[in-house]
């Protein structure tokens, strides 16, 4: 297992070179500059002379992301160009929401998936399973914007039972800070719920076919201590995998719903800091996404280990 | 017979609140009803919640580049002259000042005012302050402060202004944040830490008190206010960010905000019918054009420019686009304005004149250009109208949508055609013509590259003479150069509608869209 964790560690430096490396150059051959956006009502060229000699972006390119990658390497992240802050404390700042979102969105997503794709495999083609697949279906194509203002009309307009927008940290106050998430982590959840539905499904589906499923139902076992003893774990693997993709999608991928619900996640400030050619800070925000995207993954591996025996032993 | 319906109570606040600013049209100023007024007593307490679409930048006005932040700075801080509803300058800090001649201006200073830190506010801080506006690197201010040469101590409470040239467009200038008084002592003491927070370095009707950056900004009454007049009532204000319009629509509508900064024209109509909600039309300074490149084909070509300014229909465009949330422009100085010419007609569509003008443009079948624009909404479908009604006029536009950054890049490096230009307007017609017009070689803001000389010389003029109504006629004369030789095509002077939930009394609009909140109050 420990072998397992450190090469997969190794192969994450490659991975985080080109992906910062990508992203640099992306950001620089995009037409737009961030002392020009920061001072667009400003005529004064030689303030954003000085400001742009100040930050170093005047210099080529090559050069920069190597000063870039200097820092990087004694752990200092830079500092934003719009707000003059260190990078790491906007991140942190905005890593806390994305976290406790993804949390209750993959919760959300779990509770509601597993029961509807353990039932729509036990009973296949009856209008249970229709009714789950209609609402798999539904799940995934409704778009995250619209669920949102539904949820938002019905909830918070309508019902007013939920605030429609903010952020209070759960931690802090657990009562609001759960009423500020919740109907984030319902528009985001309900999504996740319908892939992993249907994933969950197809792979019990395929499970009860095996052999030791008919040896389990010949020795009189009940068909809930089949599907729960012997199947769902054997079932599990696609699903997880599903989740591990997931999870780096919910941190820093979740942009249109911490737009909609102001929440000030991860998401919004990567889209806020391109807008703004803010150079550092989108740096620094996909270095933490790639790193969120390689931990999930790695979770995963480890997960199917423990899932299943056979992997472990490879 | 009595009543025990509280949407009766209701009614009558929301009665008086928009016979207080009811404007009748975009184009009419909006004024205040004293007789309303009087129908209820200020009451003092309560937090109003602020939703805006945005977090503020900083809470230095010195190095301030964005709109938000002067929301928040008209609250905390003060500014030596203060606008009217009409945009005429009002004593603020400085009680009273002179013009001895057209190159010193000499400020009273008002006595007994203090920084929120305890500190006095007087002619050495205020020195302080212009010479850090001038001197700090970072300083955003430079380019407003510019025609000062050097600010002179006369006494504790008099200072006198050098200019290097005249400039009569510096009182309206130091209206807005080139005017604004930071403690000294908490700039020197704190350095770039004012930036996160300004705690007691204004001297305004409240004191800031926390912000909780990407969640909310805090500032509470001061009652050590020196202007004993009226408020500050409000125990507190917090300012909240929420950057999608509908849900902060909706966050009013249930009351969990109290006001908001800006609402939609789409949301106006709907608004309006919502009994729940008070929308107040705020005309604005703002001036929505379209620059037009002089340095490049086919706007190089002064018949071409007109042409497209001939095709196009303003009446239908804020009519369509707008919903009327606006008054078609006649040039860059808005109805709003004192040096606004109600004589003279915005450009009207003539499709005759267009086909003349391609001619002698060169172009009798007809050209096309590319137009540039931000990927909003509103810009979108404006630029799908003008579009249409140039296809009707024979001209073929494409239309490139592009981020902000993008646009701002292209229009500085003179990389378009035709681009959009949304100015948020400047209370003195000085501010929304002359860094535009004005020959300047380089990256400046006069992206259409033009370079008239009679132009040149009527915005110099403009700056040099004090007198308002010589100063008005200046400015007609350049408004009809303007319609003549399209550097832009002039399109819409947006109004800016607030929101407001009805128990929020005593909101002022001043048209340069900031929201004072020193008298006002929650019934």
């Amino acid at each position: 297992m420990g072998r397992l964790v450190l090469r997969r560690l190794s192969a994450t430096v490659p991975v985080l070179f080109l992906v910062t490396a990508g992203v640099f150059l992306l950001l620089h051959l995009t037409p737009g500059d961030p002392i020009d956006v920061m001072m667009a009502e400003s005529v004064d060229a030689t303030v954003k002379e000085t400001l742009r000699r100040e930050l170093g972006l005047d210099r080529p390119i090559h050069v920069q992301y190597a000063a870039w990658m200097g820092r990087l390497l004694q752990g200092d992240l830079g500092r934003s160009i719009r707000n003059g802050e260190p990078v790491i404390e906007n991140v942190s700042r905005r890593l806390r929401p994305s976290l406790e979102l993804a949390f209750f969105a993959m919760t959300i997503s779990l509770l509601v998936a597993f029961p509807v794709g353990i039932v729509s495999a036990i009973r296949r083609n009856t209008a249970i399973d229709r009714a789950g697949a209609t609402f798999a279906l539904f799940g995934i194509c409704m778009p995250n914007f619209l669920l949102a203002l539904l949820l938002i009309f019905f909830f918070g307009v309508t019902l007013r039972w939920l605030p429609i927008s903010g952020y209070t940290d759960p931690l802090e106050e657990p009562w609001n800070g759960v009423r500020s998430l919740a109907l984030p982590a319902i528009t985001l959840g309900l999504a996740l719920a319908a892939v992993v539905t249907r994933t969950l499904r197809s792979s019990l589906l395929e499970a009860l076919t095996e052999d030791y499923v008919r040896t389990a139902r010949a020795k009189g076992l009940s068909e809930w201590r089949v599907i729960w003893g012997h199947v769902l774990k054997n079932a599990l693997i696609p699903v997880v995998t599903v989740l591990g993709l997931q999870l780096g999608t919910l941190i820093g991928g979740a942009v249109i719903t911490e737009y909609v619900f102001a929440l000030p996640g991860v998401g919004r400030l990567v889209v806020d800091a391109v807008f703004a050619r803010d150079y550092p800070l989108v740096q620094g925000v996909v270095l933490l996404i790639a790193v969120g995207f390689i931990v999930s993954n790695l979770v995963v591996d480890v997960l199917y280990g423990w899932i299943d025996p056979r992997i472990r032993s490879r | 017979m009595a009543t025990t319906n509280p949407r009766a109570a209701l009614d009558v606040s929301r009665r008086n609140f928009l016979r207080l600013f009811a404007a009748a049209s975009g184009a009419s100023l909006v004024s205040r009803d004293p007789r309303a007024a009087l129908a209820a007593e200020p009451k003092r307490g309560g937090t109003l919640r602020v939703g805006f679409y945005i977090e503020a930048a900083t809470m230095d006005p010195h190095l301030s580049g964005s709109k938000i932040d002067r929301q928040v700075y008209h609250n905390i801080y003060e500014p030596l002259v203060t606008l009217d509803v009409k945009l005429g300058i009002k004593p603020g800090l400085a009680e009273s000042w002179q013009q001895p001649d057209s190159k010193t201006v000499v400020f009273k200073l008002r006595r007994g005012v203090k920084f929120h830190d305890g500190t006095d506010f007087n002619a050495e801080a205020a020195r302080f302050n212009f010479n850090r506006m001038k001197t700090e690197p970072k300083s955003v201010r430079k380019g407003e402060v510019a025609s000062i040469d050097s600010v002179d101590v006369v006494d504790a409470y008099t200072i006198k202004i050098n200019l290097k040239r005249p400039d009569a467009a510096l009182l309206a200038t130091l209206t807005d944040r080139a005017g604004m008084m930071v403690s000294p002592k908490v700039a020197q003491e704190k350095g770039s830490e004012l930036e996160r927070n300004a705690k007691g370095a204004g001297t305004g009707p409240f004191e800031f008190v926390e912000w909780v950056k990407d969640s909310h900004l805090v500032i509470k009454r001061n009652d050590n206010y020196w202007n004993k007049q009226g408020g500050p009532y409000l125990d507190r204000v917090r300012y909240r960010p929420i950057p999608d319009d509908t849900v902060k629509l909706q966050s009013l509508q249930t009351g969990e905000i109290d006001v908001m900064d800006y609402v939609q024209p789409r949301d106006v109509a709907a608004v309006k019918a919502d009994r729940k909600v008070v929308v107040v039309d705020v005309p604005s300074l703002a001036d929505f054009a379209y620059q037009l490149n002089h340095t490049r084909p086919p706007f190089a070509t002064k018949a071409l420019r007109q042409a497209v300014a001939y095709s196009l229909d303003l009446e239908q465009i804020v009519k369509g686009v707008w919903l009327n949330v606006g008054v078609p422009a006649n040039g860059p100085i808005p109805p709003t304005s004192w040096a606004y010419d109600r004589g003279i007609p915005p450009i009207k569509r003539d499709l005759a004149k267009v086909k003349a003008k391609l001619a002698e443009g060169g172009q009798p079948s007809g050209f096309t250009f590319t137009m540039t624009t931000n990927n909003i909404p509103i810009n979108v479908q404006e630029a799908e109208v003008i579009q249409a009604q140039l296809r009707e006029a024979g001209i073929t536009m494409k239309i490139k949508l592009v981020d902000s950054a993008t646009l701002i890049s292209d229009g500085n490096n003179k990389n378009f055609e035709m681009i959009s230009y949304q100015w948020s307007g400047r209370p003195d017609p000085d501010g929304n013509t002359y860094q535009f017009y004005k020959t300047t070689p380089g990256t400046s803001l006069n992206w259409s590259g033009i370079s008239n000389p009679q132009i040149d010389a009527l915005l110099d003029k403009s700056r040099e003479v004090s007198s308002q109504a010589e100063r008005k006629k200046l400015f007609s004369e350049l408004t009809k150069i303007l319609q003549d030789e399209l550097p832009m095509v002039f399109i819409v002077h947006p109004i800016e509608p607030k929101a407001f939930s009805p128990k929020v009394q005593g909101y002022e609009p001043i048209p340069d869209g900031m929201m004072r909140f020193k008298d006002v109050w929650l019934a």
